[in-house]
C-alpha cells in the first residue's frame, strides 16, 4: 500500500533531480563551451591583479651622509571618464593649477560622450607635485560646499583622480650633476639612470621589480608582498670640497674668459675622487633639458669625457719614465745651445718662447718647461720602445675603469702604426700629438703622488644592501715606478715651483706640480692663439693627501697655464687644506716629530 | 542446562522515533558547530586579509611621507641653504691662514659615513629554530631513536647503567 502523498512527494522528488540534472548540464556546458575561456578570464580580473612593483630606487649620499639624490612623490593627474560629472570644473581647475595644461585640451577629453559607455582613464599630467594636488583637494572642498548650498550636482570633480607615484630628487640641484648623471623617471617602464652614477650603477640602484599578485578577495590576501629596495650608494664625493670647486671653476671661468674647464680633487692614496667639478653645470631635477643645456658635442662630464691634448703637464709622466729607467738623474744636463732640437734632421721642436735656455739640469729642463730638452730626453734617452712602454704602464691609450658611465679614451698612436712618425715620439714627450682625459692624467700622475703606485680612481665608497654596509677597497692598477723615482720627482717639482716663485705656491704647504699649456690643432694644423691650460698639483709635497688637476679651454685672459690654471690650483689648494683638516707644514711635522 | 533467552518485545515505534529524530538533531548539531567553525576563522581570515591591504596602502602612504620629509629635510640642509643659514648667523668662511689646530690625542675622525652595520659574515652553529617545531612528532621520534647511541656490538650493560 503506498503511503499518503506518495504522488506529491515523487512529483517534488522528479523536479528537484531534474532540476539538479539541469544544474549539473549547465555547469558542464559553462566549461565546455567556447565562452568558457571568456568568463573565466573575467572571474581572474575580478579577483585580483599582477601587479609589477618598481622597489625604491636607492638613495646616493656623499661620504659624510648627506643626500645628494634621493626619491620624492609626485603625483599622476588623470581622468576617469566613467565618473565625470563636470567637464567645464575639471577642464577650469586643472588649467589654472597645472603648468603646460591647456582648457580647451582636458575640456575635450572629459566631455567625451562615451565616457557612459565607456571605462576610460586619461592620464592628464605626470609627476605633478604635491602642493597642486593639495590646491585640487581644497577646491573639491569648496565645490563640494557649493553644492550643498545650491542642492545641485555641479560643480564638481568627479572624476579626476590623481596616483603617487615615485619620482628621483636632486636636493643639492646642480651640486655634483656631472658625478651623479641623472634618472629619466617620466616613463617606469622605460626608465633608467643616465650618466655618472646613475647610470654606472643603475642595475644597483633600481633593485628587482617583481610581480605581485594582488587580489581582491580578502580571503586570498596572505601576506605583504616583499620587495627589496634598491641599493643606496655612499660616494667618495665631499659635498664640501664639491661646492668649493665648483664655486672656484664658475668664478675662474668668469676671471679667465675660458670656455670651459674642470677641476679633479683626488686622493692619490686610494683613488678617491673627493671632487670633481666640470662646466656646463645641469640641474638633474629638470633632465629633460639636458639637451637646451649639453647641445651638440658637449660631453656630461669632461673630466672623463673629453680628451685633449694637455702640453707640458705631461712632460711629468716623460720625465718620470727617464728617471725610472735610469736614463737620467736628476743632475743629467742638457745644452740647450740654439733653442731648436731637430727630429729626424726633419722636424725642428722649439721652446715655448722660442728662446735658446742654455745648459740645464733635468731640474731645469721641468722648471722651465722646456720642449726641446723633453724632446731630447724621449728621443736620445729612452727611445721610442720604452718611452711608449712606460705610457702603457700609465695607463694610457685605455680607459682608467673608473666607475662613471662615458668615459672616453683616445688609443694611443704607437711605434708600430702606420701613421706614427718618429716627430710624434718628440711631440708626445711634452703632451702635443697625444690625446688624453683629466681623469687619465690624475691617475697616472697620482703613481707620482704614491710611491709609484697608481690606484684605480673611483667615485663609490661603500654599497648599502639589504641593511649592509659594503666598503669598496681600494685597487692599484699599476706601479709604473718605482718608489723611488716617485720621491726623486716630487721634490724636483716641488723645488722647481719654489725656484720659479710661481703662483701655484700655497703658504705653509710644500707641494709638487707642473703647468700645461697645450696649443690646440685645427684642421690647417696648431694654427690656432687658443690653448688648453692646465695644472697638476699635490701636496703635502712629503706625504701627499691630494691631487689636484685644472684644466681651463681655450681662456682668452692669457694662453699661459702657469698664468691661468696655476692661481686657480693655488686657490683651491688653500681652502682644500682646511676642509681635508690638513695642517701646515711646520705644525704637522712638528707634531710628528714630538 | 543451559538455556539462550531472546528477546521477544520490540522497541516501541515511539522509542525509534525518538532515537532517529536524536541522531538526526545530533547531525544537526554538529553541522552547525562545524559551519559555525568555518564561519568564525572565515570571517577572521577575511578581517585579517582586508587588514593587511589596510596595512599595505598605510605602507605605501607611510614610505610616501617618509620620502616626502627625507627629501625636505635633504632640500634644507642642503650647501647652498646652509651656506646661507650660516651667514645669516653671523658665521664667515675661515681663511686658511687663520686656522688653529690642535693636537687631540686619540682622535681619530672617520671622515665617511657608516649608515648600515658592515657585511659580517655569519654561520650559525646551531640551528635557530629547534628540530622539535619543525618535524613531525613520528619524525622526532624516529630522529630520537636514530640518536639513542645504541651499537649491535655494544653489549646492553654498557648502555644502560
Amino acid at each position: 500500500m503506498k503511503p499518503p502523498f506518495f504522488k506529491r512527494y515523487a512529483f517534488v522528488l522528479g523536479v528537484s533531480i531534474i532540476a539538479g540534472i539541469a544544474i549539473i548540464i549547465q555547469l558542464v556546458r559553462i566549461n565546455y563551451t567556447t565562452y568558457a575561456s571568456e568568463l573565466i578570464a573575467k572571474s581572474e580580473d575580478y579577483q585580483g591583479v599582477n601587479k609589477l612593483v618598481y622597489p625604491p630606487r636607492g638613495t646616493i649620499y656623499d661620504r659624510t651622509g648627506h643626500i645628494l639624490a634621493t626619491n620624492q612623490v609626485g603625483y599622476e593627474l588623470g581622468i576617469d571618464l566613467k565618473h565625470v560629472i563636470d567637464p567645464e570644473s575639471i577642464a577650469f581647475a586643472i588649467a589654472t593649477l597645472v603648468e603646460d595644461v591647456e582648457y580647451a585640451d582636458v575640456y575635450t577629453i572629459a566631455n567625451t560622450g562615451q565616457r557612459e559607455q565607456e571605462n576610460r582613464y586619461f592620464v592628464l599630467s605626470s609627476y605633478v607635485s604635491k602642493e597642486i594636488i593639495q590646491e585640487i583637494e581644497n577646491l573639491e572642498e569648496n565645490y563640494a560646499l557649493r553644492r550643498a548650498e545650491t542642492k545641485s550636482i555641479k560643480p564638481s570633480l568627479n572624476g579626476l583622480v590623481w596616483t603617487p607615484m615615485s619620482q628621483r630628487a636632486y636636493p643639492e640641484g646642480t651640486l655634483a650633476a656631472n658625478i651623479l648623471g641623472f634618472y629619466n623617471y617620466f616613463s617606469r617602464e622605460t626608465a633608467q639612470g643616465v650618466y655618472g652614477v646613475e647610470e654606472a650603477y643603475n642595475r644597483l640602484l633600481s633593485g628587482k621589480p617583481k610581480t605581485v599578485y594582488m587580489p581582491n578577495d580578502p580571503y586570498l590576501v596572505e601576506t605583504l608582498p616583499e620587495i627589496n629596495p634598491g641599493a643606496s650608494l655612499v660616494l667618495t664625493i665631499d659635498r664640501e670640497i664639491q661646492k668649493m670647486l665648483e664655486d672656484t671653476l664658475v668664478k675662474a671661468m668668469d676671471w679667465s674668459g675660458a670656455e670651459g674647464g674642470t677641476i679633479i680633487v683626488s686622493d692619490p692614496e686610494t683613488g678617491e675622487i673627493l671632487g670633481m667639478a666640470s662646466t656646463p653645470f645641469f640641474d638633474p631635477n629638470k633632465y629633460w633639458e639636458y639637451q637646451e643645456t649639453f647641445s651638440g658635442i658637449t660631453p656630461y662630464n669632461r673630466a672623463i669625457g673629453t680628451a685633449y691634448e694637455p702640453g707640458s703637464v705631461f712632460k711629468v709622466i716623460t720625465m718620470a719614465a727617464a728617471l725610472d729607467s735610469g736614463e737620467v738623474t736628476p743632475e743629467s744636463t742638457y745644452n740647450d745651445f740654439s733653442g731648436v732640437f731637430w727630429v729626424d734632421n726633419t722636424w725642428p721642436i722649439y721652446n715655448w718662447d722660442g728662446g735658446a735656455w742654455g745648459e740645464q739640469t733635468m731640474l731645469g729642463c721641468m722648471q722651465y718647461s722646456l720642449n726641446v730638452c723633453l724632446a731630447h730626453v724621449a728621443i736620445d734617452e729612452l727611445g721610442d720602445e720604452l718611452f711608449y712602454h712606460y705610457l702603457q704602464s700609465f695607463g694610457f691609450g685605455r680607459s682608467t675603469g673608473i666607475d662613471l658611465a662615458s668615459e672616453a679614451n683616445y688609443p694611443l698612436r704607437l711605434p708600430d702604426n702606420n701613421q706614427w712618425v718618429v716627430l710624434d715620439l718628440a711631440t708626445n714627450s711634452f703632451g702635443q700629438g697625444i690625446a688624453v682625459t683629466p681623469i687619465q692624467m690624475v691617475t697616472a700622475i697620482s703613481a707620482v703622488a704614491n710611491e709609484g703606485k697608481m690606484m684605480t680612481p673611483h667615485v663609490v665608497r661603500s654599497v648599502i644592501d639589504q641593511g649592509q654596509q659594503y666598503n669598496v677597497n681600494p685597487q692599484v692598477i699599476n706601479t709604473p715606478i718605482s718608489a723611488e723615482t716617485a720621491k726623486t720627482l716630487t721634490d724636483m717639482l716641488a723645488i722647481a715651483l719654489e725656484e720659479e716663485a710661481s703662483i701655484a705656491l700655497v703658504e705653509g704647504y710644500r707641494v709638487a706640480g707642473k703647468t700645461g699649456t697645450g696649443e690646440i690643432p685645427t684642421e690647417l694644423g696648431y694654427t690656432s692663439s687658443l690653448t688648453n691650460t692646465s695644472f697638476v698639483g699635490w701636496g703635502p709635497a712629503d706625504d701627499p693627501k691630494f691631487i689636484v688637476y685644472v684644466w681651463l679651454e681655450k681662456p682668452t685672459i692669457s694662453k699661459w697655464g702657469s698664468e691661468v690654471a696655476a692661481p686657480i690650483f693655488s686657490d683651491v689648494v688653500e681652502k682644500l687644506v682646511v676642509l681635508m683638516k690638513i695642517p701646515p707644514d711646520n705644525i704637522r711635522l712638528g707634531i710628528a716629530n714630538e | 542446562m543451559k538455556t539462550n533467552l531472546i528477546q521477544a518485545y520490540k522497541q516501541a515505534p515511539w522509542r525509534i522515533q525518538l532515537q532517529w529524530i536524536g541522531l538526526f538533531l545530533l547531525g544537526l548539531v554538529l553541522i552547525a558547530a562545524i559551519t559555525g567553525v568555518y564561519l568564525n576563522i572565515s570571517a577572521q581570515a577575511a578581517t585579517s586579509g582586508r587588514m593587511i591591504q589596510f596595512i599595505a596602502r598605510d605602507i605605501d602612504d607611510i614610505n610616501n611621507e617618509i620620502a616626502e620629509l627625507t627629501t625636505g629635510l635633504a632640500r634644507a640642509r642642503s650647501a647652498e641653504n646652509m651656506l646661507k643659514r650660516s651667514e645669516e648667523l653671523g658665521f664667515d668662511i675661515i681663511n686658511p691662514a687663520e686656522a688653529v689646530y690642535l693636537e687631540i690625542p686619540g682622535y681619530n675622525p672617520e671622515d665617511y659615513v657608516v649608515l648600515a652595520p658592515p657585511r659580517v659574515s655569519f654561520i650559525s652553529e646551531s640551528p635557530i629554530i629547534r628540530s622539535a617545531y619543525k618535524v613531525s612528532l613520528w619524525e622526532w621520534f624516529k630522529e630520537r631513536i636514530w640518536q639513542l647511541p645504541i651499537s649491535v656490538d655494544q653489549p646492553l650493560e654498557e648502555i644502560i647503567p
